[in-house]
């Protein structure tokens, strides 16, 4: 589904990413990890647009979408949560689904505007599909919660809920554990497999191992900016590279 | 044009540079590199010149000796600014933005009240021209080329070499952590308003020898200021003495070649043309 | 309930204004006012998207021209000219809006003041179509309203011109409203709170902060032509620098956060310095106070102090039911 070449990324004199190749398929929960700062969440701003590579190209099923603006690479159907703001915090939760559901359905200028007998439906249609993710994730019965006011678990969970309201072919996750303490782990660890037995193509960035071994079908593993392994869970958990990556040379 | 002429414009070009880099240097640290929403940059500049006027005009003190003073007195202004204005409002821009107006209000009143709303004016010092290449160019212009040049040259390497300089080029990327590595936030704060309102101050003495001053320049030299920062690349201070050099240049030479209706209107337009096709500036990053 | 109560309250006490003064110096004022509060609205109504132009000023006058001249050298009816100096001003806001918008924050407020600034600076230059620094005058009024058999309003007082204004104000406001309770107005603040979260669900954040910015600029120019109807002539510097800074005042004094806000702070900071008219050198220093009072007290400015107010007394009144 997704494809990467040769993707690169300067920061004047500094390599962010360097030279990354891989690929997605279709109906794969595929892992990316990393030690801190090797570059992934850079990788994921090149994927979705965010920055322009300085080489190399990203196709997403058979389309070149390489720079294309953010909100066109949405457009596509690659949806991505985000480390720090990842919800509108004055928003209510149901308000945050509400504006999530801008693609999906499309809602035009005049329709909204002049209220027209097709824009109220959309709006229904807005309201009953909001509801429905909120309840797949859980958050239904925080619904008219001010954003800011939820915990932080809570908050994390109703990124991924915006994310679905997009309606994504591929849904990029970057750590959606983050600060999550255990049951809420377990939990959204269940909801990312529920989705994918639903038929969702997710990339995951996350620092849990437990979860990402678990969960992953296959795994990339980039450090200082470069692919150093790719492969099943046991494979990289073995891997020389990534062990020594990890935990210094000295322990492969 | 005659080369006479065509050096004269260079020289107006160049005179005008000098203080648009000023104006731009000291806007590019206190806007972009501390990241304070200071409007009011454009009173700071007016604040000076009155200064300067009321010094040489009605002390009768030495120019140079006045601008020393201006920028002491002013740049102390500005520490006293980022103390009781900014420094409690750091991550509400809107705040922020809402203090800087109403001193935009209470300087332009002030100095309106005191000394009244007609354009004022005070001699440079330097009078006479000098001769080269069969053409007169006026000291006073020429000065201020020098001048402003010289401070330039000072503060780069300030800014490169010394370690104050240096924790103001860090704070400005990654404020925790150069808070982490010890370095002490308030006071470079402070050093950066000291500085950027200094140059300010120096800017609005200058100009104010060459032409007249009033309550409402102030509104001027901030929005060419912003376009020469817009133009070399937003934070960025080599950008900022690249930005007031062209548009200097421009501005100078320009009036001379076309209406000067048009040569007013092609500053702005270089502000759009840069906006839509590289909107980081010349000299900036993404 | 009680909110819009206030609001009639509020519009009632409007439409009866000039029979409760009716000095040309008074109505004069309250066409001011209403002015202020179409241009403090649609100011908030940008603000909304997250950034706060100062180019209000050079829209006002952009619009006051562009009625002027198609009135005056087209012939067109003034509310011809009316609808259409507005929509020229959208068109030359959304195509300044393109590169601005690109710029965050102060950088969009100050570049939009240099727009401004120019709008001053072409009109001053431009002579053989602006007439240059001094402008143009013996602008036509409004066309006369005739509806056969009742009445004729040929706008030859101000309480006519009053209750024009009165109309397009409401007019705006009803559609400003409109757009901030739409999906578009959702759209706005989301971009406002979170803007890299909103691009990448598919909105085009560039294309919405234009159009904030272009439909908050139209209706600056619609004032702007009013304005130069009303009073038969317009100069460049009638809308300058001073004037933008002010209508930002009368918003953020009145209360960003509501609706009600601009409206309260126009009204009020356009009828006090009138008031104490020796006092006009003082204006601006005045108004410094009052938002220095906003800032460190009254955050919601006056519209939070008016709710406030009327939840206290409306406490004190429900305690003595009890």
């Amino acid at each position: 589904m997704l494809e990467i070449r040769g993707l690169t990324k300067f920061f004047g004199g500094l390599e962010a990413v360097s030279n990354v190749d891989m690929t997605v398929q279709t109906g794969q929960i595929m892992g990316l990890i990393g030690p801190n700062g090797a570059g992934k969440t850079t990788f994921f701003n090149l994927l979705t647009g965010v920055i322009r590579p300085t080489r190399g190209s990203v196709i997403f099923e058979g389309e070149d979408i390489t720079g294309k603006k953010p909100h066109n690479v949405a457009k596509k159907g690659m949806i991505r949560t985000f480390q720090a703001t990842n919800i509108y915090p004055d928003f209510t939760v149901l308000d945050n689904i509400v504006l999530s559901c801008h693609l999906r359905p499309g809602v035009g200028f005049l329709e909204t505007m002049l209220h027209t007998r097709s824009g109220r439906r959309k709006d229904r249609e807005i309201l009953d599909r909001s509801l429905a993710i909120l309840r797949e994730v859980g958050l239904d019965g925080l619904a008219h919660v001010t954003a800011r006011n939820l915990a932080h678990g809570h908050k994390r969970t109703l990124g991924i809920a915006a994310a679905l309201a997009c309606g994504p072919k591929l849904l990029m996750l970057d750590e959606p554990l983050s600060g999550m303490n255990g049951e809420e782990v377990t939990e959204t660890m269940k909801l990312i497999t529920r989705l994918w037995e639903k038929g969702m193509t997710i990339l995951l960035i996350e620092h849990n191992m437990r979860a990402t071994m678990s969960l992953c079908h296959k795994i990339v593993v980039i450090s200082f900016g470069k692919k150093i392994a790719e492969g099943t869970p046991e494979e990289i958990k073995a891997h020389p590279e990534v062990v020594k990556a990890y935990l210094g040379a000295g322990h492969a | 044009m005659s080369m006479g002429g065509l050096l004269q414009s260079l020289l107006n070009g160049l005179t005008l540079g000098g203080i648009y880099i000023l104006v731009a240097l000291g806007l590019t640290l206190v806007l972009s590199i501390m990241g304070i929403v200071q409007i009011s940059h454009g009173e700071i500049y007016m604040v000076g010149a009155y200064l300067v006027y009321y010094m040489v005009a009605k002390l009768g003190l030495n120019f140079f000796a006045s601008i020393i003073i201006a920028t002491l007195l002013v740049g102390g202004l500005g520490i006293f600014l980022e103390r009781v204005c900014f420094r409690s409002f750091r991550g509400d821009p809107d705040r922020s933005m809402t203090i800087a107006i109403s001193l935009t209000l209470v300087f332009q009143s002030i100095v309106l009240f005191i000394a009244g709303g007609k354009p004022l004016s005070y001699p440079s010092p330097f009078q006479g021209v000098l001769h080269i290449f069969g053409v007169a160019m006026a000291w006073n212009r020429l000065v201020i080329v020098l001048v402003g040049f010289a401070l330039l040259v000072v503060l780069f390497l300030f800014i490169t070499y010394s370690r104050r300089g240096q924790a103001m080029l860090a704070i400005s990327q990654e404020r925790d952590g150069a808070a982490l590595q010890g370095i002490n936030i308030d006071f470079v704060s402070a050093l950066a308003m000291f500085l950027g309102c200094g140059l300010a101050a120096v800017a609005g003495g200058l100009i104010g020898s060459l032409f007249s001053i009033s309550p409402t320049m102030g509104s001027f030299a901030l929005m060419k200021g912003i376009a020469c920062i817009i133009l070399g690349g937003l934070g960025s201070l080599p950008g900022a003495v690249l930005g007031g050099l062209i548009l200097g240049l421009i501005d100078g030479i320009l009036p001379s070649l076309t209406t000067t209706h048009i040569a007013g209107l092609v500053g702005f337009a270089t502000i759009i043309v840069i906006l839509l096709f590289r909107p980081q500036g010349i000299w900036g990053h993404e | 309930m009680k909110r819009a109560f206030s609001s009639v309250l509020l519009a009632a006490g409007l439409v009866v204004l000039p029979l409760v003064a009716s000095g040309p110096y008074y109505i004069h004022t309250f066409i001011l006012a209403m002015m202020n509060i179409a241009l403090a609205s649609s100011l908030r109504l940008i603000s909304l998207s997250g950034q706060i132009p100062l180019a209000h000023g050079g829209m006002a006058t952009i619009g006051a021209y562009m009625s002027a001249l198609l009135m005056m050298k087209l012939g067109l009816s003034s509310w011809l000219s009316l609808i259409i100096a507005g929509l020229g001003v959208a068109l030359i806001a959304t195509l300044v809006g393109y590169p601005f918008v690109r710029l965050k924050g102060v950088y969009f407020t100050i570049v939009t003041a240099f727009f401004g600034e120019m709008v001053v600076l072409t009109a001053q230059q431009w002579q053989s179509l602006t007439g240059g620094s001094g402008g143009v005058y013996g602008i036509p009024g409004p066309d006369p309203i005739v509806v056969p058999g009742l009445f004729t309003i040929d706008f030859s007082s101000k309480a006519e011109f009053y209750y024009l204004v009165l109309f397009l104000v409401a007019v705006n406001l009803a559609f400003i409203y409109a757009i901030e309770k739409s999906r578009v107005g959702l759209t706005f603040s989301g971009i406002k709170q979170a803007d890299s979260l909103a691009e990448s669900s598919g909105i085009d954040t560039i294309g919405f902060k234009v159009l904030a910015f272009a439909a908050g600029s139209f209706f600056a120019g619609i004032v702007g032509a009013f304005y130069s109807q009303y009073i038969s002539a317009i100069a460049p510097d009638s809308f300058g620098f001073m004037f933008t800074v002010y209508t930002l005042v009368y918003m953020v004094a009145g209360g960003q956060k509501s609706f009600m806000g601009p409206i309260l702070g126009a009204i009020v900071l356009t009828l006090l310095p009138e008031v104490t008219r020796s006092f006009k050198e003082y204006v601006p220093f005045f108004f410094a106070a009052v938002l220095i009072a906003v800032i460190f007290f009254v955050p919601d400015g006056i519209a939070g102090l008016a709710l406030r107010t009327t939840w206290w007394v409306s406490k004190k009144l429900g305690m003595k039911h009890a």
